[in-house]
Order: C-alpha cells, then structure tokens, then sequence
C-alpha cells in the first residue's frame, strides 16, 4: 500500500481516486437501491415460494421445513379413521343390545363417550393454539437436526380449519354429554328414548366432520 | 495552508507531507489482522526522519481523558472499546451450552454456521477499522482491530475443531478438515490465522522488525481465501432454485447467499483501501471538503451495512438456535 508518490499531493495524483470512488459508489448505490426494490417483494417471493412448495402459509416457520396440505390432512386422517372405526363397531353393538340388554346397552354406550373424548382431545391437540405450535416447532426443529422427515404430529390444523375444528368439538362434546346421560338410563324404555337426540347430535357432528373434510381435501370418514 | 478541521492539521506542519497514506497525517492505515494497538509503530528506520503521527483529533484527545471509576482512573475509550468488542464475545457465547453439555448434534449440525459465521464477522470487523480511521481520522478505536482479530482467530478454530470431530466426512479428522474443497479453503485459512495470531504482539513485532507488516498482510489471504470458501459452500445462488441456500419460503434468497453478503461488505473494504482513493480522501481533507468524501462514500457504506446485517441476521437467528441446542441445519 506504500507509494512513492505519497507526499507529492497533485491533482492528477487523485484523480484516480476519484474515478474509482465514483464508479464504485456509482455501483454501490445502485446496488442498494436494486437490493431495497428486491425487499419490498419479499412478501410476495414469500407467497409465492410458500404456494410452489405447497406449504400451508400460516403454518410457516421461517428457515425450516413447512407443513403442507398433505401433512395436515394425513394428520387428521390418522386421528379420525380409527376412531369412526372405533365408533362403528361400538355402535353397532349397541344396537344390537339397545331391545335386550341394558348394562350390555349402557357399557357400549360408555365405551362410545370414551372413544368420543378421546377423538375430541386429539383434534384438540391439532388445532392452532400457541402450545400446540410451539409443540410442532419443537418437533419440525429437532427433525431437521436430526436429518430425519418431519413427523405427522408436526402438522398442525390452520387457523380456518381450527375454527371448524372446534365446532367439531363442540358439537361431539354435546353428543358426548347426551351418550353419558343415556348410558345412566335406568330401563331400556329410557335408554332408547335418547335415540331420536343422539341421532340429531350425531347428524351436528357429522355436519362438522364433513365441513372439516372438504377444507382439507380429504374423503370423509364412512360411517 | 492546511485548516484545522478536525483538529489535526495545523499550520505548522509541513506542506510537505499533506499526502500521506493515512489521510489525516495519522500513522499507518495498513492492515495487520491482529495488530495490538501499541505495536502499531512500524515506520521504516528511514521514514524515522518524517514527522510522528499528527495531532490526536479532537475525539482521540477526549476519548484519552481519565475519569474515576471505582478506586481507578480510566480512560474514556476504556469503556467504549469493551462495548464496542463484546459483541465478537457473541459468536463463542452461543455455542456455550452445547459446550457445557458436549451436545454433539449442537456442534455437528449448526456449529459451522455459528462459529464460522462469528469468525466472517470478526473478519470484517476487523478489516472495518482501517476504513473508518481513514473516513473519520480518529485512531481511538484501533485497538479493536487486535480484538476482532483475536476474536475471529476464535472462532475459526472452535468451528475447525468441531468440524473435525464431529463432521460426518470420511477419511478421519483430517479429512473432515479437509476432505472436501471447501473444507480445505476453511483449513487454510485457520492455519493462516495462526501466525497472526502468534505474531500479534509488541514482543513478536519488534523480534519481526520489517518482517511483521508483509506477513500480516495474510490477513488479505485470508479474505481472499473466505471468497473461495463461500463461492465453494453455497455456490452463487442460483445453484437451488429460488431460495438460495435455505428452505422453501422466506422470500430472501438473495439476501441470504452468503457470498453477495461478503462481497457487499468487502467493496467498502476494499475501495477505502486503495491508496489512490486514500490520497483522494486525503485531498479533501486538505481543502475542508469532507462532505464531498461522505457523500461519495456513503453507497459504498450503505452497501456494506446491508450485507454486514444479513449476516448478523444469520448469526443471531443460527446463535439463537444454538444456544437452545435445538440447531437448525438449514
């Protein structure tokens, strides 16, 4: 960086300087004028990369991998499958014993309020809640350290889906409350005169469930 | 003949010497990576006859006045060179937990990217001071320049350690030093470093004599070396899509390409270096146009502090992941 020319002090001597400072302020202040047009497409960049990716943008954690509609969906597939399976079997043995055994009658009906409460608080543990997020943060950070595929209790419902979500569960919790109060029937008369509003409470969740389906893309359940 | 802007030209001095490479008259802008603040004397035995460094500027002489802390006397620069140097404390701090704890997924998966994001900028923080004594004449904050020095010196060998225990390479430690190109720019660069830091004393500078200035110019090797790294690690961008190096999603993929980060902050670097640009500042100086200087170089500063800030953005965000030893290997 020494110079024999230092100390001399001509005007021709800075000249040079002051081309290159010039040139390369020139450059650099287009440089950051580009830079700061280019920042104020981020939203959209982020968007778009968000839709390309199939991510679910409000699921979007920034620097880790996202959750996509498929993740979400398989999420509350694998919740609602065994437990409309579940429901199947129990109800059909309840109406084989609804005419001719009340404790039989009663303990399916128990076991359906059991597999109801449990359905509700899975869905619960899906829904978009600040646990449930920090949950599935926690879970999608330690699959990237660990270079292993983020699992299926990472996905989380989006906020829309939550809101339906949680009609479900309002709805299955007034089925719920109804199937309890069967199942303390103390005749079969009484028993099954709770039919009529259990199939109504029932029809409320199936509305729900289907509403749930749609937003996801996903067949509803059978039964 | 020469105004008294800031303090530091005066009428005695000599015309003579109104271009110096250090615009302001002060001693040597040249750019030792770990340089400690009372060897910066390293004049040649025949410039001994050109006049010592010029007037302290008015900061330097307040920055060198004595106040009572506690039952001592210290000087003002005294507290304003530990803020200013802890931040580079930062780098190490974060990788803290995953050493106390000898979490090893820590240090296998996000410790290249906090320690070797630590060690660029120190690297640039380092390389900062010269630029900023020639723009402001004050030579208070020199001393940094040994600490950020000392500090990247730091990092590069905490992240080259973990590498090399904990990488995933082939080919024993060396080879996850070394095994692949990129590493190998990253190996270099550590072993470069350890002369300098050797050699970045009072002690090692006089036994060095006039061999010290040349052979801490492997600083300059260095950030050349860190070019080749990054062009190695990431490429130039475009190599993943549209996201550069991370995930889907965020939007910045050019932001986030450590490569334009490092070259946004290394023209500032580089411009403020040549000496015909310094003889320019230097000329304007003279003629009390300092404000030409500012308003010519204040591009260059602004591009410089765009890339400095992604890449303290990448530091905080992969620190912080870190730190929670929860690392994120995007």
């Amino acid at each position: 960086m020494t110079s024999e020319t230092y100390g001399m002090g001509s005007q021709e001597q800075t000249g040079a300087g002051r081309v290159i400072l010039m040139v390369s302020s020139s450059l650099a202040a287009l440089l950051v004028i580009a830079g700061l047009i280019y920042a104020t497409g981020t939203g959209a960049r982020h968007k778009a990369a968000v839709a390309a990716a199939g991510c679910e943008p409000s699921l979007f954690i920034s620097g880790m991998p996202c959750t996509t509609e498929q993740m979400m969906a398989s999420r509350y597939e694998a919740i609602v499958t065994p437990a409309t399976q579940q429901l199947n079997t129990e109800m059909a043995a309840y109406a084989v014993n609804e005419r001719r055994d009340l404790a039989a009658a009663e303990a399916d009906l128990s076991a359906e309020v059991v597999t109801e409460q449990a359905f509700d608080n899975s869905l619960a543990a899906t829904t978009f809640t600040p646990q449930n997020r920090a949950a599935a943060a926690a879970l999608i950070q330690n699959a990237t350290s660990s270079g292993t595929p983020v699992p299926l209790a990472a996905a989380i419902l989006t906020p829309q889906v939550t809101a339906i979500a949680e009609a479900l569960i309002q709805a299955d919790q007034a089925l719920v409350t109804l199937l309890a109060e069967q199942a303390r029937s103390a005749s079969l008369t009484q028993l099954r005169s709770f039919n009529h509003r259990v199939q109504v409470a029932s029809a409320a969740v199936q509305t729900e469930m289907k509403l749930i389906a749609k937003a996801l893309d996903s067949p509803p359940p059978a039964g | 003949m020469a105004r008294n802007t800031v303090g530091r030209w005066t009428d005695e001095r000599p015309a003579a010497y109104d271009y110096q490479e250090v615009p302001y008259g002060g001693q040597d802008t040249y750019e030792p990576g770990l340089t400690p603040s009372a060897a910066i004397e390293t004049r040649q035995p025949e410039k001994a006859s050109a006049p010592k460094r010029a007037d302290k500027s008015r900061v330097d002489e307040w920055m060198e006045v004595e106040f009572k802390f506690g039952g001592s006397r210290i000087k003002r620069k005294a507290p304003a060179l530990i803020l200013l140097g802890l931040p580079a404390l930062v780098p190490l701090f974060f990788m803290l937990p995953a050493l106390v704890t000898l979490n090893s997924n820590t240090f296998a998966v996000s410790v290249d990217d906090t320690l070797g994001t630590g060690a660029e900028i120190c690297l640039f923080l380092c390389l900062l001071v010269t630029p900023m004594v020639t723009l402001t004449g004050q030579r208070w904050f020199v001393p940094l320049r040994r600490w950020y020095g000392i500090m990247m010196a730091a990092c590069a060998f905490g992240d080259a350690i973990a590498a090399g225990i904990t990488d995933n390479f082939a080919g024993g430690v060396f080879g996850r030093l070394a095994g692949h190109v990129f590493e190998l720019m990253g190996f270099i660069m550590v072993m470069l470093v350890i002369p300098l830091l050797l050699t970045g004393n009072p002690w090692a500078q006089r036994k060095l004599g006039k061999y010290w200035k040349p052979l801490h110019r492997l600083i300059y090797v260095i950030w050349g070396f860190l070019a080749a790294h990054l062009i190695l690690l990431e490429g130039f961008g475009f190599e993943r899509g549209s996201n550069g190096s991370g995930f889907a999603g965020d939007g910045d993929p050019i932001f986030h390409q450590r490569l334009y980060q490092y070259s946004a902050c290394s023209v500032f670097l580089l411009v403020l270096r040549l000496p015909p640009v310094k003889r320019w500042i230097a000329a304007r100086h003279k003629e009390g146009r300092m404000w030409l200087v500012w308003v010519t170089v204040l591009p260059l500063f602004a591009l410089f502090v765009f890339g400095f800030i992604f890449i303290v953005n990448e530091e905080i965000f992969k620190g912080m992941d870190s730190f929670t030893e929860h690392p994120s290997g995007e």
